[in-house]
Order: structure tokens, then sequence, then C-alpha cells
């Protein structure tokens, strides 16, 4: 999934809370400005997103089946995952847009959390009906409630919980997204077996009987979607505060003011990750077929990435912020997906070892990359920015799947890892570039810590 | 900045050597001269039964001949002959060839020239119940074998030879004469190559100058029970003194067969040394249509090589083997375990082996690999190199204008 809830959203932190000194009396855990209370919010807010990223990468989970029930080939099996990132190119500039200004947090989460369900819903009748078009349209309108659902999830974060505790939150809930991947991954599979057991055979109801099943997680986070907004509506009326914005404006017209140094990050960022969500789509079976892996192995170490991603992120990203030097750690990054990369093309060697390395390198990555945009651009045109970044990378995605899997038909898997590695490379030239550009111009991205906060003491 | 000039002489060599292999890799350019005929020295009254033939591919090299011949009389069979003189022949005494296949009416004159010989023959097809779905005939019991159809007993029809620049091309088809072979055929297409180069046709396997590639194909035979799967048997004639066994390999690289990443060869070599003398190559994939398409592509499997104490029913190994010959024999089943797609959902299955002599060809990059790898790993590097010289000379300059000289 995209890595829309990966930046911290920087956002007003020091906004006031009124406090009501006429509140009546409430147990711990119905009193809003209670820890207790928090904490269960917390539980309903980290579930929101389960169910879309649990749903998000099924069709990787099951990707011989699919490809087998509804005989496609890998370049429209990708398909499944470009009509995903098509709504976002654009839900990335509406969306925060929708969720202050039309809808409301509120009101907006519950909308896409129906989106969500709906999507995934039609995905699975899609399958079940044996008509592959109806599964694409399952996957935009899935698609378009995806990405918003987590800009609303960071909302009700930075909402609820501001100061030193919003950092913990934001990894939890990372972690939480990347828990309901790696469940997907290893579930799923188990799933459809069991119903192919129970049917007797496999095919395309199989498939959409299975898909469904995986809907139910989408139901679970819409009724964590609902209690929240009960549970937002109720502190707003009793601690009298407002609803949560997303605090983000985006302007168009602040695209041409945009510096050299953040060009080079949006190419890094596309470079990079069409390097790594296109390979965990098609891993599976690349796993199989040239590592002798049986499918259970398969799905695990294809899930492998988000796994250490979910400890490893916090921890990388406390490392970066106490040293700093955000383009060096992104070039370190950049060239151990590379070599990772390359030690799954060019040789046999026991591929825990790269896709290990692999999940390290994309978690500092995240770590370093994002709030990068946050120095080189002023906080007004921040949304702008951001909502940008979010555009081109679904872009990217979106037609690098598909490349991929049209890439995989024709020319196999080394050619297909050597394209892979040719992006790389390409940011690994942008990181390069930024480096010296930055050097250059004496910029701040690559300070150490220390020396950043002596420059914020001096302004 | 002396481990960086290291480093840089170091990645400049790999890259060089990197593109010169590649291009190098492939430089099998020996080259043969081959010329095709069709039943050599066959007069009246002989003749053949109607479809059948003897067609004998003469490679010629710069100082030793390659004989190819492909014979349908009894079971299909490819003679492998190499001599070490540009004058040798294929004499063939068809009246004994016709009747009995005597030993001895099939031969290469002259015989002393003769260094190796060898024979691949197709000898049945195998049709099982696959009620398991584990499409594993070793595993499967007995009873749900139907009877195989013997390639010996089938009719042909007549032969179709193609040949263009480089290429001669050689295709017959036979059928049993049963319900199941109403619509259906079983194909043979041998292509003799004057030099190194590869099929366009998946699994694009590489073949050099000593070599003839063999595509089998079973298109239209109407399967005799739903769940049938099919294997074909073929053996190895070859003279004693020689043994068999097959060999994996492992590669990474898969550009021209997608999503296969072995080869086998059977390969045989003398008792006493370790020196392949010849081969046959395949890699473990068969196609469910004539033009495939990356799903239509069905893993493949080989039972254990056997020691076969019969020779096979085939005209031209029973004439050509006098002393002796070692027969051994292999199946190879097509599909793999819980495959939903059997032949009855296509009714086309193809195969591809390569057959000849020495050493068995090995796939390197294309150049086009070659290529963007040197480009993409060589650009960053190269800027690194020129950004290190940038900053430390920046470096040493800002740290030389800090002194200012006391006057």
């Amino acid at each position: 999934m995209a890595v829309r809830e990966e930046h911290r959203s920087i956002l007003d932190e020091d906004e006031e809370e009124d406090e009501d000194e006429g509140s009546r009396h409430l147990s711990p855990l119905c009193d809003p400005r209670h820890l207790l209370h928090r904490i269960l919010v917390l539980v309903f807010m980290c579930f929101l997103g389960f169910g879309s990223y649990f749903c998000y990468d099924n069709p990787a989970a099951l990707q011989t089946q699919v490809i087998q029930d509804m005989s496609l080939n890998t370049a429209s099996f990708m398909q499944l995952y470009a009509w995903y990132s098509w709504p976002n190119m654009f839900l990335c500039f509406l969306g925060g847009f929708l969720l202050d200004r039309v809808f409301g947090i509120r009101l907006g989460t519950v909308i896409f959390s129906l989106f969500v369900l709906i999507g995934q819903i039609i995905f699975a009748a899609g399958a079940l009906a044996n008509h592959f078009w109806l599964m694409n349209v399952g996957r935009f309108v899935f698609g378009i409630g995806g990405e918003s659902l987590a800009v609303a999830q960071n909302t009700y974060a930075v909402n609820w919980f501001k100061g030193k505790e919003l950092n913990l939150v934001f990894g939890l809930q990372l972690s939480m997204a990347r828990l309901g991947s790696t469940v997907n991954m290893n579930v799923i599979g188990w799933v459809y077996g069991r119903i192919q057991s129970l049917t007797g055979s496999a095919g395309h109801s199989t498939l959409g009987i299975t898909l469904m099943i995986a809907a139910s997680t989408c139901l679970f986070s819409l009724t964590c979607a609902l209690i929240l907004g009960f549970l937002d509506r109720r502190a707003e009326k009793i601690l009298k505060k407002e609803q949560g914005r997303t605090g983000e404006v985006i302007k168009l017209t602040d695209v041409k003011d945009f510096p050299f140094s953040l060009w080079l990050i949006f190419i890094i960022c596309v470079a990079y990750y069409v390097a790594i969500f296109p390979f965990i789509g098609l891993g599976q079976v690349f796993f199989i077929e040239k590592f002798s892996f049986t499918t259970v192995q398969a799905r695990a170490i294809n899930s492998i990435v988000y796994i250490i991603s979910a400890p490893a992120s916090p921890l990388l990203g406390f490392l970066v912020d106490r040293t700093g030097r955000n383009v060096l750690w992104v070039l370190l990054a950049v060239v151990t997906t590379l070599l990772s990369h390359m030690m799954l093309a060019f040789t046999f060697w026991n591929p825990w070892i790269a896709m290990c390395l692999l999940g390290l390198s994309y978690s500092l990555l995240a770590c370093a990359l994002w709030p990068m945009v946050a120095f080189v651009v002023p906080e007004h045109q921040l949304g702008t920015a951001y909502g940008f970044m979010q555009s081109i990378q679904n872009l990217g995605l979106a037609v690098m799947s598909m490349a991929a899997g049209s890439l995989l038909d024709n020319k196999g898997y080394l050619f297909l890892e050597v394209f892979f590695i040719a992006c790389l490379c390409m940011a690994l030239l942008a990181v390069v570039l930024l480096y010296l550009y930055d050097y250059h111009t004496e910029g701040e991205l690559n300070l150490s810590a220390s020396t950043r906060a002596e420059r914020l003491k001096a302004e | 900045m002396s481990r960086f000039k290291v480093n840089f002489i170091f990645s400049v060599l790999f890259v060089v050597f990197g593109v010169a292999l590649g291009f190098l890799g492939n430089g099998d350019t020996f080259r043969r001269k081959v010329t095709v005929e069709l039943n050599p020295g066959l007069k009246p009254p002989s003749s053949l039964p109607p479809g059948v033939a003897l067609v004998h591919a003469r490679a010629l090299g710069l100082n030793d001949t390659l004989h190819f011949v492909l014979c349908n009389l009894g079971a299909p069979a490819l003679l492998l002959v190499h001599t070490n003189s540009t004058e040798s022949a294929v004499q063939v005494t068809w009246p004994e060839f016709i009747n009995r296949s005597s030993p001895g009416s099939l031969r290469v004159a002259p015989e002393s020239s003769v260094t190796y010989s060898s024979a691949l023959v197709f000898t049945r097809i195998w049709e099982y119940d696959d009620v398991n779905n584990t499409a594993d005939p070793q595993e499967t019991a007995e009873s749900s074998f139907y009877s195989p159809y013997e390639l010996q007993n089938f009719i042909w029809s007549d032969l179709n030879t193609t040949a263009n620049q480089s290429d001669h091309v050689i295709t017959l088809c036979g059928r049993e004469n049963t319900e199941s072979f109403a619509n259906g055929s079983l194909c043979l297409r041998l292509s003799v190559f004057e030099s190194a180069g590869r099929d366009r046709a998946w699994p694009s396997l590489l073949h050099n100058s000593n070599s003839s590639q063999l595509h089998v194909w079973l298109d239209g035979l109407t399967p005799r029970g739903n769940l049938s799967r099919f294997a074909l048997e073929f053996q190895s004639v070859g003279d004693s003194g020689f043994q068999g066994r097959v060999d994996v390999r492992s590669s990474i690289d898969d550009e021209y067969t997608p999503s296969i990443f072995k080869v086998f060869d059977w390969v045989s070599l003398p008792l006493n040394s370790s020196s392949v003398w010849g081969f046959s190559q395949w890699k473990p994939v068969a196609y469910r249509k004539p033009e495939p398409v990356f799903e239509d592509a069905t893993p493949c499997r080989h039972s254990p090589l056997v020691p076969v104490s019969r020779i096979p029913q085939s005209a031209a190994v029973r004439a050509y083997f006098t002393h002796e010959p070692q027969v051994r024999g292999l199946n190879i089943s097509f599909g793999v375990d819980k495959d939903p797609v059997h032949y009855s959902d296509t009714r086309h299955i193809s195969w591809t082996v390569l057959m000849g002599m020495g050493d068995p060809p090995a796939d390197s990059f294309s150049t086009l690999i070659i290529i963007i790898m040197a480009v993409g790993l060589g650009t960053p590097l190269a800027i690194i190199i020129v950004g290190g010289v940038f900053v430390c000379v920046r470096k040493r300059m800002t740290r030389a204008s800090v002194y200012e000289p006391i006057n």
C-alpha cells in the first residue's frame, strides 16, 4: 500500500484544549480526557485501517489462484493493482479537502470505510460472477476509500494524541497496517484451501467466496469507523472542542514554486517504490519458480518485508531523528535495496537474506525520505507537496505495475529484476545528485540533528 | 582517495569484462554446411510404405561430418553419427532394410572414420487417468494406465521438408488407426542447424552447429478420460562403453523461457572418462498451445533413467547398431501437481529436445541485460566519483582559504 501513513503530518500540535470545568464525573473508561478512554479510542483507530491493508494485498497472496481461476496473464493480473492506484492520483489532492470542508472527519471516515467495504464486495462479486472487469471496478472503488481512510486515521490521531504521544501513535498505526498485510499474506491462502476442500474444486466461485470472507475485515473496519465517530462526537459534546481538521491546504499553483531538491525527492520516491510494491505483488510465483519454495514458504517470505517493517520503522525513525543526515540514510537505503535486488536476480543465495535486507531498507527509506519534504518546503505548501508526492507515486505505481506484468509475460523474471534494478539505479542517481546539490547550495537536508537543533534555536 | 581509485578501476574492469563476455559468450561461430537428402540410393523395385522415409541431413564441417538420420520405419528415430572425414556418406541396403532391418543394412562409410554414434527413439505415448491429480506417473497405480500408443504401429502422412538460408526443417506427422486419433496426430519436426542461434518460439533452446532440435507435439487426440495426462517415452541407443546420466543445471537466466530456471542434460560419456561426448537437452516445460503465451506453459518432469534390455522396434536403430548397443529409456510426463488444466482442455501439448554432440550448449545473458546493467550501475558510479572529487576539492579549497597570510 502506498505510504500515506508513513509521513508525519506536520500539523499544528499546539492547539489548545478547552477544559470544561462543568463536566459530569465520568468513569475513567468513559472520560474523554482520561488515558484509559484514549487507549480505547486508539484501539479502534488502529483497527480502522486493518481491513483496507488486509484486502489491498489479497491479489498478491492469491496470485496463482487468481491467474488460474480467472484465466489471466500476468499483465492483466497487475491491473488489479493499477486500478487501485489510478483514483489515488487525484484523491491525494482532494482527500484533505473532502475531509475538512465537505464531510467532516467523522462522516468522511465512515464514507471512506464504506467505499472500502463496497469495493471489496464488488471485487469478490466479480470473482463469483467470473467477470474480470467487475473485479477491476471493485479495486477502483476500493482504492477511492483506501488512501483517504489513511488520511482520516492520521487526522484522528492528531486530534486525540498531541505532543510527545503522537509519534508513538503514528508508529502503532503503521505497525497495525503492516500487521494487516502480514496476516493477509499468511492466512488468506489457507482460507482459500479450506474453501476449496469444502466446495471440492478450485475455480472462480472458490475465489469469490474467499474474497467475500476477506471483506468481513472491511466490515470490521467500518464498525470501528462508526464507533470512532460516535466516541468523537461524544467527546466533542463533553469537552466542547471542534472536529479535527487535516490542516492540509492544497493549492496547485504552489507547484511552480517547488525547489529543485523537491523534484529530486519526488524522483527518488517514485523510482524507489516502483521497485518494491510491484515486486511484492509478483513475488510469490518468483520464489516458487526460481528458488523452488512451497506456496506456504513463498507467501511467508513475501510478507517478511511487512513483518520487519512493523518493528523496524519506529526504531529506525528514532535513529534518523537522533542523527539527522537524512540524505545519507536515504543513500544507504537505496544502495541496500539495490544490493538485495541484485542478490535475488543474479544469485541463488538464500532469498531470506535479501528479503530481510529489503524490509530493513524499505523502513529506513520511509523514515528518512518523507520528513525531508518538510525541510525544503515552507509549511503552507506542505499539503500540496505531500499531495503531489502521493499523486505521482500512485501514477508511477499504476503504470509500472502493468509494465511489470507484461514484462514478466514476455521476458521472464530476470529481465523484470533487471528492470527493477534500473529503477533503483535511477533513484540512486537522484540521491547522489541531491547530495551534491544540497552540498553545493548549503541546504539543510544533510545536517546532523545537533546542527539542525542549533539552527532552530538561532532563529 | 586511493581507495576510491582502486574501487573505480575495479568497477570499470568489471563492466568492461562483463560487456566483452556478453558479446563473446554466445560466440560459437563454428559453421557447418547442411545438405538434406531423402532415401539415399532407393531404387525400384524397393519401395517404402507411404509416409515412411529416411531423411539424411549431412552437416559438413572443416574436417569432420555430422550425419543426422531421421527415419520413421518402425518407431521414429533420430540417429546421430560423427565421422572425422569429410567424405563420409550414408549407405543403405534397401531390400534388407525395408524387409527385416537386418543389422548392417544402414551404415556410414567409411566405417573406420566413425567416432561417435547415438540415437534417440520415440517409442510410446503413455496415457493415464490422474485421479489424485498428482501428475506423477511414478506414483500412479498401474490400473490407472490405459494401454500405451506404440509409435512403431503408427501410420505416417507425407514428409514435409523446408529449407531457408540457415535452417533445414523436416516435419512428419503420424497417427494410429484408432478412434482416439480420428482428428489427432503426433508430429515431429527436426531442425538441423548450420550455425549457432536460438529459435524464436519457446522454449528457445540455444543450439550450435553440432546439434539438431526435435520439436514433438500431440495435437487433437481424443483423451480416453477427462482426467487423462500424457507421458512420452523415449529411449537412447548408443555403443557399449558409454554411460548415461541426467544432469540438471540451474540458471539465473530465464529471459528466453520465462519462469523456467532449470535445464536438463541427458549426457553420454565414456565409462572411464568425464568428458561429455553426446547429449540430449531439454527444459522442463511443455506448451499447451501452438503459439503459446506465458500461461500456456506447463511444467514437465522426467522419470529416472532405466536400462532397457531390448533394442527398440525402429528400423534405423536395428540396422545401424550391430554390436550389442546399450539402450536406456526415460519418460517425460506433462503436468504438475494439482494442475487444474488437463490435456482435454486444449488438446495440444508440445515439447522440444535438442540432440547433439559434444558439450551441451549453455545460455548466457543477452546483450540488452548487460547494457542495462552497465549503464544503470555505471552512471551513478561515475557521478559519485566525479562528485566525490568535487567535494574533496571544495573542502581543500575552503580549508586553504582559512589561512590568512600574516603580513
